[in-house]
């Protein structure tokens, strides 16, 4: 879809030229209209002159190219001209009509009549013309006239500068339009701004930070954002619920069952369902989880204090076992990543790492340029090469000697995945088992950020 | 022992109450958060098993309102919520074990000993005193290698002092221990079971100090 700034932009230099076309025309009409008053009120000057002159030289007509003075008048075809003729046919034209004379018009009014006609040597040119009688009671065609060529320089010049003008006034107009565009866009570029923050730093937007058209846009988001929360929140909560629920009750059947079978009834066939039923509700409730991840909410957790959290759990339950365990963690560093989830991931893969390792395990932390990355090793047996892909598949066990689902490690893929997180298994640098590398992009990826 | 047992199931909590009395501890029992906060704080427990969601009242509050009073008897979460980040709040609101349903008694029972046991300081789970053994894993007793039959009373006694070995335990105290809240507690029928107790064992594994209270030498 076409964005905003450029449907401002091409609206903007749409309507800008627009309006200048239109302008152009408007003013240009103007002007010619009043350049041509203006040459017709020269004309009709000249005219009154040559009427004039002629008042005071009537008995003598030739004498009047010493009357009027104009030199334009003696040059051929200088572009000015002017010619009288009477009754009886006698025509008297300026020296620069030389042997030529102008048409006379078709009817002879007595009311000056501006026309435009071809001059002496066909170029187009604007003539006045009157029928005057004189004091004498002679009768007199009278005619100036007058090039057009100057006219049409005249207008080809204010044509140009027009031209200029309005270029000029043009990206005045559309650099006013970028400006203004930039203006009315700036509160949605840092509303986008706002709400890539949010993620980073897991802050509501704040309305009154906007102009008022945006404002309900900012309330929507930030309902949208808490309704999120709630949902997961709830699917959460409603998850634990469930678990209680079904829990206690598989608890006190054991339990009876336990009691019966001690008491010599043979209880085995019962006990293993239940076994079974514990373990399906175990692996369902962990897939809810995993389900109801909080991908789709904006949080930022501290790394490191998840880190020291499980250091301090898994320590002592190294310690226990006679076993040991080391960290490695950079300060402060923050994911984008739920602080549940990330300790599901960390709390199922350690307990694996705990389950398998012969002495030692280790947590490491460190920041990528992109991301953090998490290590955790141990020095067990590792998983044989090729083997990887069975290990991760949900439920995998490739060792059924250690009790346990084979569901941790399918349940820490799903939450990074959620997260668009990477997990691999490698065999471990250090302590000689497994390696468990996990990779979380410290920038939403794009098709998560699609998908969420 | 005595045990304050914080679980809202009335089933479960009696199953829960009948495996830790048959191995010779005394369990109290709280149906909600309030009752279970109220009794942690008043009562002298020597561990206790907290449900995380008791009615009422959450369990993480009501430990970290007994640890935030100084109370320090050890605390074993047992809980349906089995996500890690639960696991972690409660050990570091000052549980000292965690353990989610469901779950095999057998191992609840040996939880139970190994934080009774860490409690005194013991690391053996069997208390042996010249001739008298004493397994804290099954409550057994035997006297030169022969079985000793007690009553659970007795055996309630005996637990309490061999787990407080090497200290001066008062007829007070002793009575605290092997009561239940609302168990009727003449102090003098402590000294009945001091004396049923020597006819069993000895006149000298449990010493009287006058005045004063008992003591059963540390091995």
């Amino acid at each position: 879809m076409l964005s905003l700034r450029r449907r401002a932009m091409i609206g903007g230099a749409l309507s800008a030229m627009a309006s200048i076309l239109v302008g152009a025309f408007v003013l240009l009409t103007l002007i010619e209209d009043n350049v041509l008053d203006r040459f017709d009120r020269g004309l009709i000057d000249r005219h009154s002159q040559l009427v004039v002159a002629l008042n005071t030289t009537a008995t003598n007509p030739v004498a009047l190219s010493e009357r009027l003075y104009d030199p334009a008048y003696a040059t051929p075809f200088s572009g000015r001209y002017w010619q009288i003729s009477n009754l009886d046919g006698e025509t008297y034209t300026s020296g620069s009509m030389f042997d030529t004379t102008l048409k006379a018009p078709s009817s002879h009014s007595t009311d000056l009549t501006l026309r435009s006609m071809t001059g002496p040597e066909g170029e187009p040119v604007r003539s006045a013309f009157q029928q005057i009688t004189l004091e004498d009671g002679s009768t007199w065609d009278v005619s100036v006239a007058e090039s057009l060529a100057a006219l049409a320089a005249e207008r080809q010049q204010t044509r140009r500068s027009l031209l200029l003008a309005f270029v000029l006034v043009g990206l005045l107009g559309l650099a006013g339009a970028i400006l203004q565009t930039t203006t009315i866009l700036h509160p949605l570029d840092k509303l986008r701004r706002d709400v890539s923050k949010r993620w980073e730093q897991d802050e509501d937007l704040t309305t009154s930070d906007y102009p008022q058209e945006v404002a309900p846009l900012v309330d929507d988001i930030n309902e949208l954002l808490a309704r999120n929360r709630d949902i997961i929140a709830r699917a959460r909560r409603q998850a634990a619920d469930l678990a209680h629920a079904l829990k206690t009750p598989t608890a006190i059947l054991r339990n009876e069952l336990t009691v019966l079978n001690a008491q010599n009834n043979n209880m085995e066939a019962s006990l293993d369902a239940l076994d079974r039923v514990d373990a399906q509700l175990g692996r369902s409730l962990a897939r809810m989880r995993a389900a109801n991840s909080g991908a789709a909410v904006s949080v930022r957790t501290d790394l490191s204090n998840s880190v020291d959290r499980f250091t301090r759990l898994f320590s002592s339950m190294a310690e226990r076992d006679g076993k040991e365990m080391s960290t490695s963690c950079a300060p402060d560093l923050f994911i984008r990543m739920d602080q549940q989830d990330i300790e599901e991931v960390i709390g199922n893969l350690l307990d694996n790492a705990l389950k398998w390792c012969n002495d030692a395990i280790s947590l490491t932390a460190i920041t990528r340029e992109d991301g953090v990355e998490l290590l955790i090793e141990d020095d067990g047996p590792g998983i044989p090469e090729g083997r990887e892909r069975e290990a991760l598949k949900s439920g995998g066990r490739l060792d059924s000697s250690k009790p346990g689902t084979g569901l941790g490690l399918a349940i820490a893929i799903d939450l990074l995945q959620a997260y668009g997180a990477d997990l691999n298994l490698e065999k471990s640098a250090a302590l000689g088992g497994l390696a468990v590398r996990i990779f979380i992009p410290s920038k939403r990826r794009q098709s998560l950020a699609k998908a969420a | 022992m005595r045990i304050l047992l914080a679980e809202d199931d009335v089933t479960l909590a009696s199953q829960v109450k009948t495996l830790l009395t048959a191995e010779g501890r005394v369990v109290d029992v709280a149906h909600d958060g309030e009752e279970a906060g109220f009794l942690g704080s008043t009562e002298p427990y020597d561990m206790v098993i907290l449900d995380l969601g008791l009615p009422t009242r959450d369990g993480i509050s009501i430990l970290k309102e007994w640890r935030s009073e100084g109370l320090d008897f050890p605390v074993l979460i047992l809980t349906a919520r089995d996500g890690w980040t639960d696991r972690v709040d409660g050990l570091d609101a000052g549980a000292d074990d965690y353990m989610t349903k469901p779950f095999h008694m057998p191992e609840l029972a040996a939880r139970v000993r190994a934080m009774l046991r860490r409690k005194s300081g013991r690391t053996n789970p069997l208390f042996e005193k010249g001739s008298v053994a004493f397994d804290t894993r099954n409550a057994k007793v035997t006297l030169g290698g022969i079985p000793v039959d007690l009553t659970s009373q007795e055996v309630a006694v005996l637990s309490y002092l061999i787990h407080n070995a090497g200290r001066l335990i008062s007829r007070t105290e002793l009575s605290e221990h092997i009561y239940e809240y609302d168990g009727d507690r003449d102090s003098n029928t402590i000294a009945v079971f001091i004396t049923r107790l020597r006819k069993k064992l000895g006149p000298d594994f449990i010493q009287t100090i006058r005045g004063r209270g008992y003591k059963v030498d540390a091995a």
